[in-house]
């Protein structure tokens, strides 16, 4: 089920909130986890069997770990915990790509498995996963309740995009948390904000993105105009996701992670991936980077672990050799910009925002191809290789018909906003008008959006896919 | 104590609209049908293991909801301001306004479609016509955009080359030029067609060069209610909405229309007025979308017929040519098999007139 659907907005999420309010305290995780399991079967009902086998394996080896903790056994569980999560990972998501490039090298015909990718596989999974390897280093306790425990890794406002939380991050909370008028209304205002972002910008760009797909007016303007708004795209599509994670979290007690602190405002590479999909990152530093010895290393070893973490960071993305490039092609980046580029980047701070959001451009292009091939392609266009006009009537017409929502989107992907508003609220005259206007705001941007979800169109979340 | 206030309103103005519109949506009457899209709304999936397992319950469901919100049109309409007003889109889901018409973009030119529309004219030519001695005839019907698109800084076919395209693949037929007579005057601001009273021009331009005469007068007739063209509902714009008008004379009150749809010969009317007070008004004309119907004139001075091929443009236009043949044989290959038409139709000496409109010459896939 999508957040942005009109049977979660005014079928799920009212009856969800109606029980969690009424259920006694002792029954609310039951509740989410009901709620959850309801959430994830409506897209996937299949799968919600293989997500509550998952849950309950990483529960066993979890008390396993903890009761053997300190000897061999303890090793042998959380081993047995990382293999089967990425065991299932690499059977559902991975298999066909190794099968592929398999019969690739061997010229042989290995038939594909061919199987349906379930949602959220690599979020819950990756969840589970730091889970018992935060119960093996003695970091938290392991889980007694199953209920908590499956509650929390099949939470639906966090499932199927993200941000991955860390149970170390909301272990208290799952037991104990606040619900209070003040989270309510910044859950609703997060809430409505990460719908307003998706479905008013990131769907429209989008659009612009299908479009340029199916042109055969192709031109290399059209190229840019397609790459910038797939940056634009992916990122409101994401974060905006994120922000209705974390307002939704909100909404039942939870503080969940920031996974975006307005990325394209960063000055380097190395920035960029502090602000951009921060749980990710995060997760990657802590449960790979760090244990392979990190930046503490010889030189050449910690340039080994920044390729490691960035291959898989890449891979992690989707089975395919676009997803390794993508990863790969940052990992060289953050290399190059340690070794030499971070003193000039840091003189200048236009020619550093250049410097990022071209490279940042191109990295999404590579990033939303279809192959290897298609990526060369698209990046040859933007640079007029071949016979491309150097513009088309498409581009110029679908600019100027989406150039007031690509205006909003840079803009909006700025700290501009933010700071134009706590700007605005230093005048206390001002603050108690923005404190009128809101409630009307929000219900305002409610509207547009039921009003676009109703009309109908493209929706769905890129994220679904990894 | 000041925020916490303003939390408990947020939290309470949200909370009401959001369970507020969530019963009226639960408990609102789904609806059959929308008028304002002219199509049948989805209704309640059947919930059984196998649709659940499937997943086809839950889509099913999604777009029962969609088409059952309550308020739809309101939705509908408050979206399709925000694109113009807000966002300063140029179109709504294809749809523009230009010069106060509705119009569709129509883009780009389909090589591919309009290859299959002239195999389909050049199948009915060899299987029927060519060896007969026939005169053939070809006219095409600019849709609105090539008066709206180009100069309104909207994407536009290149009309010239769909035409040459047609001509050249067409050469057995004799191409009867009309754009010049037309302008977008002759069109329905909210819908897709030409209206009647506008194109009298048109069929005397086509009467004469197919070799007949016909006067031109006409009494002009106006329908009572207002006309909703199909670009109103689709659109979702308030809109002011069209006049229909008909035009008749001594001679088309006297003929004798025949529909073969069902395969059984049932007479209608001319002008069907239950339908110009219906869903779509303009299928008064012809009783809108005939797989083949003919027209008899008792009061032709001739004994010549003609067949046309047209599509929905041809209803209102078939009409003005009767004048100048006994017999009229309407043909609408979107509904009846090309191959099979020499089960109802004895093509001997008639005339034939091909007539299309430049949309579907560029979406012929409904050709059969």
């Amino acid at each position: 089920m999508l957040f942005s659907s009109i049977p979660f907005l005014y079928y799920f999420l009212p009856i969800v909130i109606l029980l969690y309010t009424v259920a006694p305290k002792k029954l609310k995780n039951t509740v989410l986890l009901l709620s959850s399991l309801f959430f994830y079967g409506w897209g996937e009902p299949k799968y919600v069997f293989l997500m509550l086998g998952t849950i309950f394996i990483g529960y066993v080896l979890g008390l396993l770990t903890e009761k053997h903790r300190g000897t061999f056994l303890a090793k042998l569980w959380v081993t047995l915990s990382a293999v089967v999560s990425l065991g299932m990972l690499g059977y559902f998501k991975y298999a066909d790509f190794f099968i592929e490039n398999f019969n690739a090298v061997t010229s042989l015909s290995v038939p594909l498995l061919k199987i349906a990718l379930p949602i959220g596989i690599s979020f819950y999974t990756f969840q589970l996963l730091s889970y018992t390897i935060d119960v093996y280093r003695g970091d938290v306790p392991a889980q007694k309740n199953f209920i908590t425990l499956a509650a929390y890794v099949s939470l639906f406002p966090q499932l199927i995009a993200g941000p991955i939380v860390r149970y170390s991050d909301v272990e208290k909370q799952l037991i104990e948390r606040k619900h209070s008028f003040e989270y309510a209304a910044a859950g609703i205002r997060r809430f409505i904000i990460g719908l307003s972002k998706k479905v008013l910008i990131a769907n429209a760009l989008g659009e612009v993105c299908d479009i340029f797909r199916a042109s055969d007016d192709k031109s290399v303007l059209f190229y840019w105009l397609y790459a910038i708004c797939f940056t634009l795209h992916i990122y409101f599509d994401f974060s905006g996701y994120s922000d209705m994670a974390i307002g939704l979290g909100k909404l039942f007690g939870f503080d969940f992670m920031e996974n975006f602190r307005h990325p394209f405002v960063s000055k380097s590479i190395t920035e960029f991936w502090r602000r951009w999909h921060i749980s990710l990152g995060s997760w990657f530093r802590d449960y790979v980077y760090i244990p392979l010895g990190g930046n503490r290393v010889s030189k050449i070893k910690g340039f080994r672990n920044i390729f490691v973490v960035w291959m898989l960071t890449g891979f992690w993305h989707g089975a395919a050799w676009n997803f390794i490039v993508w990863g790969l092609y940052f990992a060289v980046l953050l290399i190059i910009e340690k070794l030499w580029l971070k003193k000039y980047i840091e003189k200048s701070k236009l020619f550093s925002h250049i410097y990022v959001m071209l490279l940042i451009v191109i990295s999404f292009v590579i990033f939303n191809a279809s192959d290897m091939s298609q990526a060369f392609a698209d990046i040859a266009g933007m640079f007029g290789a071949g016979s491309l006009p150097f513009y088309s009537d498409e581009w110029l017409y679908y600019l100027r018909s989406f150039a007031v929502i690509i205006v909003i989107a840079i803009i909006g992907s700025t700290e501009l906003p933010v700071k134009a508003m706590a700007a605005l609220k230093k005048n206390s005259k001002i603050e108690k008008c923005i404190n009128v206007i809101e409630p009307v705001a929000l219900v305002v941007l409610l509207v547009l959006i039921t009003a676009y979800l109703v009309d109908g169109s493209f929706n769905p979340f890129l994220y679904f896919r990894f | 104590m000041k925020n916490n206030i303003k939390n408990i309103i947020v939290s309470a103005v949200l909370a009401v609209f959001l369970f507020g519109l969530s019963v009226f949506t639960w408990v609102k009457a789904p609806d059959d049908y929308s008028e304002s899209e002219r199509r049948a709304l989805a209704s309640f999936p059947e919930l059984s293991v196998e649709t659940i397992l499937s997943g086809k319950f839950m889509t099913s469901f999604e777009d029962y909801t969609l088409d059952q919100f309550p308020l739809r049109d309101l939705f509908r309409r408050i979206k399709a301001l925000t694109e113009f007003n807000i966002f300063n889109k140029k179109d709504n889901n294809d749809l523009y306004i230009a010069d106060g018409y509705v119009s569709k973009l129509e883009y780009p030119l389909s090589e591919d479609m309009l290859t299959n529309s002239a195999d389909k004219f050049s199948y009915l030519y060899e299987t029927y016509m060519a060896d007969k001695g026939m005169n053939v005839y070809f006219s095409v019907v600019p849709d609105k955009n090539y008066f709206l698109a180009e100069e309104n800084g909207y994407l536009s076919m290149d009309y010239e080359a769909l035409v040459s395209f047609m001509k050249e693949k067409t050469s057995y037929m004799e191409y009867i030029d009309i754009f010049d007579l037309l302008s977008v005057e002759d069109y329905y601001r909210t819908d897709t067609h030409w209206k009647q009273e506008s194109i009298v021009d048109v069929a005397q331009r086509l009467a004469q060069k197919m070799g007949v005469e016909i006067s031109g007068e006409y009494t002009e007739n106006t329908v009572d209610s207002p006309f909703y063209g199909v670009y109103y509902g689709q659109s979702a714009l308030p809109l002011e909405p069209d006049t229909l008008k008909y035009l008749t004379n001594d001679t088309l009150l006297n003929c004798i229309v025949t529909s073969y749809n069902t395969g059984i010969a049932v007479e209608k009317d001319m002008y069907d007025m239950e339908a110009a007070t219906g869903r779509d008004p303009y299928e008064m004309f012809l009783c809108g979308s005939d797989a083949l119907l003919t027209i008899e004139n008792p009061e032709a001075a001739t004994d010549k017929e003609l067949i046309i091929f047209r599509d929905s443009f041809g209803s209102s236009l078939t009409p003005l040519l009767c004048e100048g043949y006994a017999k009229i044989y309407v043909v609408d290959i979107r509904y009846i098999q090309s191959a099979m038409l020499g089960n109802f139709i004895d093509f001997n000496n008639q005339d034939v007139l091909f007539i299309y409109s430049t949309l579907l010459l560029n979406s012929s896939a409904a050709f059969k």
